[in-house]
């Protein structure tokens, strides 16, 4: 399956989706004008990866899918939709696979660590938090 | 609900007029650009951003405008003191929308910083994102970062419309 790959703008983040190497990142800024037209393809891309790579994986060993999220702001509506991709990879747990999420937020940056912490709290899942210097 | 006022603030940003997506960021980027000059904390700084990117995007996404009346366009203020940054939002939007509105507001001033992150939690769980792209969770995302009570106001223009009006206040200094 190919990868994902979408440039950041202004008002969007970077997502670098390589199944190849079962790492997914998104990062940088998600405040979009039209919120459903820019996280929908992003959803509907993991359905596909779900159905026809996971799915279809016969071998008993499962690979390990790395989420790196590093997130310099997101505004609500963007909150929804993250949560719903961090949903599709909790799914994707059902198929055998074991996912890691890594929540990077700058040092200091408490708004961001903590929306890390809520998002991990509401799916009942642990994170991995790292902080980086600016 | 007692008339909003302002005292001994300096007005760091005003916007009066028709918003658009563009003008949110070049207000946002201002609004950083100052307080990096102030040597501001990043939380204080990510807790001012949020505050205003909700806010400024609950007048771009929720507005009505009033076609025949020009006096009520959205306006944006956004001022300091040495304790805290106070802002105000402002937008017409039709009386009718009034109830749930005012509904959501209490119902988020009524809770404590636990009681935001539940409702938080319950809203983006259960809530399905509306066509405008709004989530429901724009005010109390404003009420989780400002700490404060939101103070709001409904001003009646005519039958059919209204002019609304927020104001929150976060801390950066609370050692004063």
């Amino acid at each position: 399956m190919e990868p994902l790959y979408i440039e950041p703008t202004e008002f969007t983040p970077k997502v670098f989706f390589d199944p190849e190497n079962s790492v997914f990142e998104i990062s940088g800024f998600s405040r979009p004008e039209n919120v459903i037209g820019f996280y929908k393809p992003i959803l509907k891309w993991l359905e596909d990866y779900n159905d026809k790579v996971l799915s279809q994986n016969t071998n008993f060993e499962k690979s390990i899918l790395t989420l790196n999220l590093k997130m310099t702001y997101f505004n609500s509506a963007s909150s929804k939709f993250l949560l719903d991709i961090m949903l599709e990879f909790m799914k994707f747990m059902s198929k055998g696979n074991k996912i890691e999420v890594n929540w990077y937020y700058e040092e200091g940056d408490d708004e961001i660590m903590e929306s890390g912490e809520e998002i991990a709290d509401m799916l009942g899942y642990n994170f991995n938090f790292i902080s980086y210097l600016p | 609900m007692t008339e909003l006022e302002v005292t001994k603030q300096e007005n760091i940003l005003a916007h009066y007029g028709p918003l658009s997506y563009e003008e949110i960021g070049f207000l946002l980027n201002r609004m950083s650009a100052f307080v990096d000059k102030q040597g501001l904390s990043i939380t204080v700084k990510k807790k001012v951003y949020s505050a205003m990117v909700e806010s400024l995007e609950n007048i771009y996404k929720h507005q009505d405008i009033i076609s025949s009346n020009s006096d009520y366009q959205p306006r944006f203020s956004l001022f300091l003191d040495d304790k805290e940054f106070s802002l105000f939002a402002s937008n017409s939007l039709l009386t009718c929308k009034i109830g749930p509105l005012k509904d959501k507001l209490d119902k988020v001033n009524s809770l404590n910083r636990e009681g935001l992150k539940d409702l938080y939690k319950l809203t983006i769980l259960s809530g399905n994102v509306s066509p405008k792209g709004g989530a429901g969770l724009g005010i109390i995302n404003i009420a989780k970062v400002s700490e404060n009570k939101i103070n709001y106001k409904f001003e009646n223009v005519n039958d059919e419309f209204s002019y609304f009006t927020i104001n929150v206040s976060i801390l950066h200094n609370s050692a004063i």
